[in-house]
């Protein structure tokens, strides 16, 4: 690996992104405060730092089930792929903001009990074997200390250093995150006086998120089938796999041998895919292993030249190699082995249209 | 409330264990196993919070890296 860890790399985006971010918290925060009385139990009226560790709680809440809505709908449609970007400085924000929230009940419902009152959050409600006054602060904490691992392990570094399948793994811990908090609302707030908005932001909240991902998932499982489907008949009319696209480099080949020991070599250029015969018209130099510039092969070993989309050596010379047909499907490159005459044009794949 | 003093309690010596870990991690270990951490320095406080919290993850990782090392290229 060649990169360098830096503190952070900036860029305008990423500005333009957490501005963003941070100016949607912040006036959520001020309206929460502002107008959150106005719909309150005049009768019982609530003081300022309940309402700012309710203002802190619910932002949290929405901020998680926004983290949780990205992936599926960038999914969905690729114009909310820029979302995805920077999810690490949202997940970061929402733990501090959740922070905040515990802050101020550690600060206001136990402020004056006499014990510490780290203790005294945990022993105040022991109940854990009813669902009515069930310790829901417990699920908070729970909550709270896996938006904090997740937060503190964001960093490329982590990524690396524990490996992409247990760095997903730990990663895929908000869920139960996500599943603490909704029980945290749920057994905690929602069980005093009837309290229509934070009701329906819950269950719209659960409803959003669940539906996105069995939405997601049937469309995945979908395309799937389809994938599989139209690989099982490419094969059955002769085409051959000739292996994954990340297996190519850019600007390189991979050399496929086919059954009657023909040659074929698959170039990666400009975003696309075109494959020829290994083998130079001139001395049957191995084309695989030439340079590509401007769409152009050159032999490693007189440096004779062809086109990659027509096998066409480039005016006035007359040079012709046969191409190949290449098909995508999902992320797999299939070959039809029959070798076209000759000089024939065949138009190359694009990559990443999701052929 | 002798449950919950015996959490805290707990809670307290795995962070005192994480800073112990994370001294040693970000002096010798992130060097031996992390070629690309090489020369920066700035980014390696970033770790600490990271280290305390997950640090018998961190252990594990450093010994597979170490133990997996001589067999990379
Ligand atoms: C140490 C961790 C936490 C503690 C001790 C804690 C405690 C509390 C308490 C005492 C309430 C008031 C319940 C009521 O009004 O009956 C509350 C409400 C709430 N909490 Fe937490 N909480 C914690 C973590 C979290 C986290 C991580 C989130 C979200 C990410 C969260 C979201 C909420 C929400 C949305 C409410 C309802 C606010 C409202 O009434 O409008 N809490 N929490
Ligand atoms: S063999 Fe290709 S240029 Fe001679």
């Amino acid at each position: 690996m060649s990169v360098q860890y830096t503190p952070v790399l900036w860029n305008r985006n990423k500005l333009v992104y957490d501005a963003v971010l941070l100016i949607a918290v912040a006036l959520y925060l001020y309206v929460f405060i502002r107008y959150a009385p106005a719909f309150e139990d005049v009768t019982k009226p609530i003081d300022g730092a309940t309402l700012r560790m309710r203002a802190f709680g619910s932002c949290a809440f929405l901020m998680l089930t926004v983290i949780l809505c990205i992936g599926p709908l960038a999914r969905l449609d690729r114009r909310f792929l820029p979302l995805l970007y920077n999810r690490r400085h949202f997940g970061v924000l929402t733990a501090g903001i959740a922070a905040v929230h515990a802050n101020y009940v550690l600060g206001w419902y136990y402020n004056f009990s006499p014990t510490d009152k780290y203790v005294a959050l945990l022993s105040s409600n022991t109940s854990y074997g009813q669902i009515l006054g069930f310790p829901f602060e417990a699920l908070g904490i729970g909550a709270l200390l896996i938006l904090f691992v997740l937060a503190a392990t964001s960093h490329d570094f982590w990524l690396s250093f524990l490996g992409a399948p247990l760095w997903k793994a730990l990663h895929m811990s908000i869920y139960i995150a996500y599943a603490f908090v909704v029980l945290h609302v749920a057994l905690g707030a929602l069980q005093g006086p009837g309290d229509p908005i934070l009701t329906s932001l819950v269950t719209a909240s659960v409803v959003l998120v669940c539906g996105l991902h069995f939405a997601t998932g049937r469309m995945e499982a979908a395309r799937e089938r389809g994938e599989a489907t139209a690989k099982a008949s490419l094969q059955n009319a002769g085409w051959v796999v000739a292996g994954e696209v990340d297996e190519i480099d850019e600007d390189c080949a991979k050399v496929v041998t086919l059954d009657d020991d023909e040659r074929v070599a698959i170039f990666k250029y400009d975003g696309k895919l075109s494959a020829i015969t290994n083998a130079c018209a001139h001395q049957n130099g191995p084309l695989g292993e030439g340079k590509v510039l401007w769409g152009c092969i050159t032999c490693p070993w007189h440096g004779y030249q062809y086109n990659l989309a027509d096998g066409r050596a480039p005016e006035p010379f007359t040079e012709k190699i046969s191409t190949y047909r290449l098909k995508l499907i999902g992320s797999t490159v299939l070959l039809d082995p029959k070798a076209l005459p000759p000089g024939t044009h065949v138009e190359p794949v694009r990559l990443g249209e999701g052929a | 409330m002798q449950t919950a003093e015996f959490l805290i309690e707990l809670g307290r010596y795995y962070l005192y264990a994480g800073g112990i870990v994370t001294a040693l991690f970000l002096v010798i270990g992130i060097d031996r196993i992390e070629p690309s951490a090489n020369g920066s320095y700035a980014f390696r406080p970033l770790l600490i919070p990271g280290i305390c919290l997950i640090w018998p993850l961190v252990l594990y990782r450093w010994a597979v890296l170490e133990r997996t090392k001589g067999h990379k290229p």
